[in-house]
């Protein structure tokens, strides 16, 4: 039987260009972000400066080692603190314990198994914030050691202890197209590199705040990214359904992934004890527990095993890649997927073989961070390139320009064809261009301690949920007219800081042909909008958006009658600018929206709707890796200029040059907000951001050990945008949250290696890894062999 | 040992009296007594400069003084940095869209008004707000809304 949609599915992705308006319009534009006045004025209230009368404070104790059997635990000292109202353990959740997204293997509090560090044994609600902490310092754990692994590759190996019964092997992933092994090649790169994770260092720490009704009903206010999967944690953990849990965003201070998933668990832990004590509690996390126990970036171990033909030409890529889940699956398997299918980036390569493994050790779990498994795959995957361009005696953009995808050649290593145009060589060679890569190199430079490199990142960026995630892949909006003109907008998908308040005002604002200033766009509350998914895999403008395009088309299939019964026209003659209704092709007739809202209220017509949005479907084979995994695509590339001080092994990044190929342009300087925090936050996980982790446990949870760039650290940031290649999101635009961090690290890397001429393997690139590198390059390497020697004959006696 | 102890401040220029624990922080008095909540507390370390206040016009990190000894000076939160209006340093981080999240904004508004004050120039500027983090903007639109205020301050009639 023929399908119905067949048709549809073989045309190339299509925009939604909304509805006809004949001003310019706001898109495009840099209006005040609708946020902006009051939080300068220190007026925003996020979750920590809320309080009801009566109001108790939540705090948890938590396990100091990674790997434990749970023998007793004593609460009675805790419940001895002034203060206290309540101390609660495993057995006192009235739903499930369960807090895991996808797979049911994290509990809320431990109930028989501690497997890292900062797993909750009991959660305390208190009258003061101080009175919680001492209380939960007070709970007595007896804990007995059980065998822990904290290696991924040693993880999946024979033997190694289990962090779960079912072994540590959480998924398996691969891409093979081709043949690697019968592949012929000039050159053969093999490498292996230990990136590290990254902590998201979001300024306001995790909080929520939990508002019961009797045991019937419950409202959550909560500093997160997901609404729906607050909602679905604690409906879970109390066992209501999922009508009597109302979450509502707070305004958020940061989240980069960090508060997609995590935040439901000190939500759940919050709403369980409003329901034992019947108060508010709020649960507001300090920031060396925040830093402790909350998911990370992945670290990854990435094997490669790369071949291209003399003339420079990529003919094989083989990479093997062990993601560190940590002691949870948490969505470990979805950052995998990405990880997988990211793993050879823009580039034409006829033979490729991924395997992508996620595996459980006892370190900290590891979850959605900006980038989502890609930055790891393509810091790699970047390095390699270099590589086989030295190896092959090629200037690296060069090499890159022979091997990228373009107009000709536009299969993806899943064989997905990219629609045309491609911009990805138009990415690099802007990007080249802004950061003067010719003139750079046309200079000489002395070889002195003081070195200067330029490298290149280069990166494709599925848009959206890969197919994987697909079903999640919808997104709901409501839109009112309000009788004085003003628009009131409901999205599914929250504003993190990156704007998203800014582009859904800008897109309805462009759809309803009205001033951005008179629409308002509200947080997101799970009990006004339909479930819409995660804000993640930068799709907030995208999903959003293509829902608000919606519901103006079904509004106006009540406001075009009324205008048009004004101007004297047909309905299907109105057109919206300006913020007037007004005859297609006669600009001298016209009316104010506003006038036809307060007519429309006149005459009790519904002045709202609803719209919808879900992705197109895409068909992707698992099992091969071959297919569509993503809707579309976007490149970015970065340029990095550095200095490094040879000697000390300390980087100072001075310029990116970022090239985006962003679709369209919604809002400018949302835009370059996007990309110049993206950028400055992958140089600081390429460079400082250290996870120091000692037995599972991090030892360096503040501000002053994990070094995030400040003011006076980060780079001079240039950009160049690139619109016009096709997306399937509102006006054409694509996301940018991701792709302006993926690539910055990668670029870093290349530039440092080009500076001291020695590769670095190992991510994040600092002073002693840098000097490590550079082994007998190092200017002292004399001082240390010597030093090494001293210490080799003063330690030979002592071990007999 | 006393259970409290009476901390008067000039609070964004008017004259406020506190009884408070001796031991509570300047930060928890502004947010708990004074009902200050524009003062963010970012990691409780003076560390990240969410809490900055001015005291006697020195930016200080909120979190880290004492309430009792801020007594008898001078302080400036968030909410009292413009005069009515918002500073010109607050005007021009909106209009350069220096702000996102906003979590770290309020600090950064304060230890920006101080760096303008004090006649701050280029390099000065970048390192006083060294001490406020922003993960963020990557802090391009928050030198250049700082640039503008000063240039803006210069610039005005005397």
């Amino acid at each position: 039987m023929p399908r119905r949609d067949s048709g549809a599915r073989r045309k190339a992705v299509r925009s939604d260009h909304g509805p006809r308006t004949t001003d310019h319009g706001p898109l495009g534009g840099c209006h005040e972000r609708p946020d902006a006045r009051a939080k300068v004025a220190g007026s925003t209230r996020y979750v920590a400066d809320l309080a009801l009368p009566g109001m108790l404070h939540a705090a948890a104790a938590v396990s100091p080692t990674a790997a434990a059997r749970l023998v007793a635990l004593d609460t009675a000292a805790a419940r001895a603190v002034a203060g206290v109202v309540a101390v609660l353990t495993a057995a006192d959740i009235p739903g499930a314990n369960l807090v895991g997204v996808i797979f049911p293997d994290q509990p809320l509090l431990v109930a028989d198994r501690v497997r890292m560090v900062g797993d909750r044994l009991a959660v305390v609600a208190a009258r003061s914030p101080e009175a919680a902490w001492r209380a939960a310092a007070l709970v007595e754990a007896t804990l007995e050691p059980l065998p822990a692994v904290h290696d991924p590759v040693a993880a999946l190996a024979a033997g190694a202890a289990r962090v779960h019964d079912g072994g540590n092997l959480v998924k398996a992933f691969r891409v093979a197209r081709g043949d690697t092994r019968r592949a012929r090649a000039d050159v053969v790169v093999e490498a292996v590199y230990h990136v590290g994770g990254q902590e998201h260092a979001y300024l306001e720490p995790q909080g929520c705040l939990a508002i019961p009704e009797g045991r019937t009903r419950i409202t959550i206010v909560a500093s997160c990214q997901c609404p729906f999967y607050v909602q679905q944690a604690v409906a879970r953990v109390l066992g209501l359904p999922l009508a009597a849990v109302r979450v509502e965003q707070a305004p958020t201070g940061g989240g980069f992934g960090g508060k997609e998933d995590y935040p439901s668990e000190p939500a759940a832990c919050a709403a369980v004890l409003a329901f034992a004590t019947g108060r508010p509690v709020r649960f507001v996390l300090p920031r060396e527990l925040d830093m402790q126990g909350s998911t990370k970036r992945h670290a990854m171990v990435i094997r490669h095993r790369w071949g291209a033909s003399r003339d420079g030409r990529l003919r094989f890529a083989e990479v093997d890649t062990v993601l560190d889940a940590g002691a949870y699956a948490g969505i470990s398997t979805v950052v995998g997927e990405r990880a997988n299918v990211s793993a050879i980036g823009p580039y034409h390569v006829p033979n490729v073989l991924v395997t992508t493994r996620v595996a459980y050790t006892d370190n900290l779990f590891g979850g959605a961070f900006r980038g989502f498994g890609a930055p790891q795959v393509t810091w790699a995957a970047e390095a390699t390139i270099d590589r086989l361009a030295r190896a092959v005696g090629l200037d690296p953009l060069e090499f890159r320009r022979r091997n990228v995808l373009d107009d000709r050649r536009r299969r993806t290593c899943t064989g997905q064809l990219l629609p045309r145009p491609v911009l990805a060589r138009a990415c690099l060679d802007r990007a080249a261009e802004l950061a003067g890569w010719d003139e750079f190199h046309a200079r000489e430079r002395a070889a002195g301690p003081e070195r200067e490199g330029l490298g290149i990142g280069l990166a494709l960026y599925g848009c959206n949920l890969h197919h994987g995630g697909q079903h999640l892949d919808r997104s709901s909006a409501v839109v009112i007219v309000q009788a004085d003109g003003s628009v009131v907008v409901r999205v599914g998908l929250t504003e993190i800081g990156q704007g998203n308040l800014t582009a859904c005002q800008t897109i309805a604002a462009q759809a309803l042909g009205v001033d951005p200033a008179v629409v308002q766009v509200w947080q997101p509350d799970t009990t006004t909008v339909a479930d819409s998914g995660p804000t993640v895999a930068s799709r907030g403008a995208h999903a959003s958006g293509m829902a608000i395009l919606d519901a103006v088309r079904r509004l106006r299939a009540r406001l075009d009658p009324v205008a048009a019964e004004l101007l004297g026209c047909r309905p299907d003659q109105v057109v919206l600018a300006n913020g007037r209704a007004a005859i297609a092709g006669e600009p001298g007739r016209s009316v104010e929206v506003a006038a036809v809202a307060a007519e429309m209220a006149a005459r009790r017509i519904e002045a709202a709707a609803t719209g919808w949005y879900r992705s197109r479907p895409r068909r992707f084979d698992a099992e091969s890796g071959l297919g569509a995994p993503y809707e579309s695509y976007a490149v970015a590339c970065h340029v990095a200029k550095v200095h490094v001080d040879a000697e000390l092994g300390l980087i100072r990044v001075a310029e990116v040059a970022a090239a985006h190929d962003v679709g369209r342009v919604i809002h400018r300087g949302a835009l370059e907000g996007q990309i110049e925090g993206g950028v400055v936050q992958g140089v600081g996980w390429g460079t400082t951001e250290r996870l120091a982790l000692e037995r599972g446990r991090l030892a360096n949870p503040s501000f002053t050990d994990y070094l995030i760039p400040t003011a006076a650290d980060a780079p001079k940031v240039t950009i160049a945008v690139l619109e016009g290649a096709p997306s399937g999101g509102p006006f054409g635009a694509k996301g940018i949250g991701e792709p302006s961090l993926i690539p910055a690290a990668a670029a870093v890397r290349n530039a440092v290696v080009a500076a001291l001429g020695v590769e670095i393997d190992t991510l994040p690139l600092t002073p002693p890894t840098v000097v490590a590198a550079l082994g007998d390059a190092h200017p002292f390497a004399w001082v240390a062999e010597e030093e090494n020697e001293d210490a080799r004959s003063a330690a030979a006696p002592a071990s007999r | 040992m006393v259970d409290r102890v009476t901390v008067t401040l000039i609070l964004n220029g008017e004259r406020r009296r506190f009884e408070v624990p001796p031991g509570r922080r300047l930060l928890d008095l502004l947010r708990d007594d004074a009902g200050l909540t524009g003062t963010k507390e970012g990691c409780g370390a003076g560390e990240c400069g969410a809490c900055t206040v001015l005291l006697d016009g020195v930016p200080v990190t909120s979190c880290l003084v004492l309430a009792a000894s801020a007594d008898g000076r001078e302080v400036v939160t968030v909410e009292g940095l413009g005069s009515g209006a918002l500073h010109p340093f607050q005007e021009a981080l909106v209009a350069r869209g220096g702000v996102q999240c906003g979590f770290c904004t309020p600090g950064v508004a304060v230890t920006g008004a101080a760096a303008l004050a004090r006649g701050a120039t280029g390099a000065e500027r970048v390192r006083l707000l060294a001490g406020n983090l922003c993960r963020c903007t990557g802090y391009a639109k928050i030198l250049a809304a700082l640039d503008d205020a000063a240039e803006g301050t210069t610039d005005a009639p005397a």
